[in-house]
């Protein structure tokens, strides 16, 4: 098993109420640097690159399923090769402001914890990272 | 506040040991809104945050489940609350020192299991 990018949100097409078919977020392969080594494929958990098995080299083949604002596969690239259409946190902070999606996610929030409940951190009683 | 609880399916990044690598978000609570994006951006799998109610700020709890390169929470705060103990030179670095037996290793090995992903 190699990694997933957390955000299961994604696959569900919903970006904490927006859809993910509206946005445009995703990674791009410079042929010339690549030298096929592989890692982003296996460093991306959402099937977005497929291999060619023939030129023994990865591509773009599932844009959309990009996890939004992620870069994790550019980061990783030994070679630089992998580039994204703009800076993620202004892509990510356009996103949030244009759709103003905070009651959505503490909505998701608040589902998260109830579903997570280990993840729920009491400061003031001092069981779990309590001072 | 460094509780360390490592899923066993992360332990290992690569043939290199997960414990050794220094990456993962630190949350400055003074800048923190307490907004929970980066929260549940991270998502259930990996699910390195926790949230206090009573603070209203998110808490880092499990530092080694996170995604080594990734900075997707990070992005996601408006505030800048969050930065992490290393910069992307450091992956790109640790990503070239992996050996190339054992990439190989893998690709073969989630291609077999995954053929939709070959073409
Ligand atoms: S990680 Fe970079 S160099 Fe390696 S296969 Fe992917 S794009 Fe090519
Ligand atoms: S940025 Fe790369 S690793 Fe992240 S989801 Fe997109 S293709 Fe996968
Ligand atoms: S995204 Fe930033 S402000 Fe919001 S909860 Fe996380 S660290 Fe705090
Ligand atoms: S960097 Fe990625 S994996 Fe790590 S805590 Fe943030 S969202 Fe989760």
């Amino acid at each position: 098993m190699s990694a997933d990018q957390g955000s299961q949100i994604v696959n569900k097409k919903l970006w904490h109420g927006v859809y993910r078919t509206q946005l445009s977020w995703y990674p791009t392969i410079n042929d010339d640097a690549c030298t096929g080594c592989g890692l982003c494929l296996l460093t991306c958990g959402n099937s977005v690159f497929k291999w060619n098995l023939q030129e023994g080299m990865p591509l773009v083949a599932s844009p959309q399923k990009c996890v939004l604002g992620c870069t994790t596969c550019g980061k990783v690239c030994p070679d630089g090769a992998i580039s994204f259409p703009e800076n993620p946190a202004t892509f990510i902070r356009n996103v949030i402001v244009k759709y103003k999606v905070y009651p959505k996610v503490k909505e998701d929030l608040n589902e998260g914890l109830a579903k997570f409940p280990d993840h729920l951190v009491d400061s003031h009683g001092g069981d779990k990272n309590g001072k | 506040m460094e509780e360390t609880k490592m899923a066993s399916e992360f332990a290992v990044w690569h043939g290199i040991n997960r414990s050794e690598i220094n990456w993962h978000p630190i949350i400055d609570p003074n800048k923190c809104t307490g907004c929970g994006l980066c929260v549940v951006t991270c998502g259930e799998k990996r699910n390195v945050f926790g949230y206090d109610l009573q603070a209203h700020k998110a808490v880092v709890l499990y530092p080694d489940n996170c995604m080594v390169g990734c900075n997707n929470c990070q992005v996601s705060c408006l505030w800048n609350a969050i930065t992490y103990p290393e910069d992307v030179d450091y992956i790109k670095g640790l990503a070239r020192n992996i050996e190339k037996e054992t990439i190989d290793k893998e690709l073969a090995n989630k291609l077999s299991k995954n053929p939709d992903l070959i073409l």
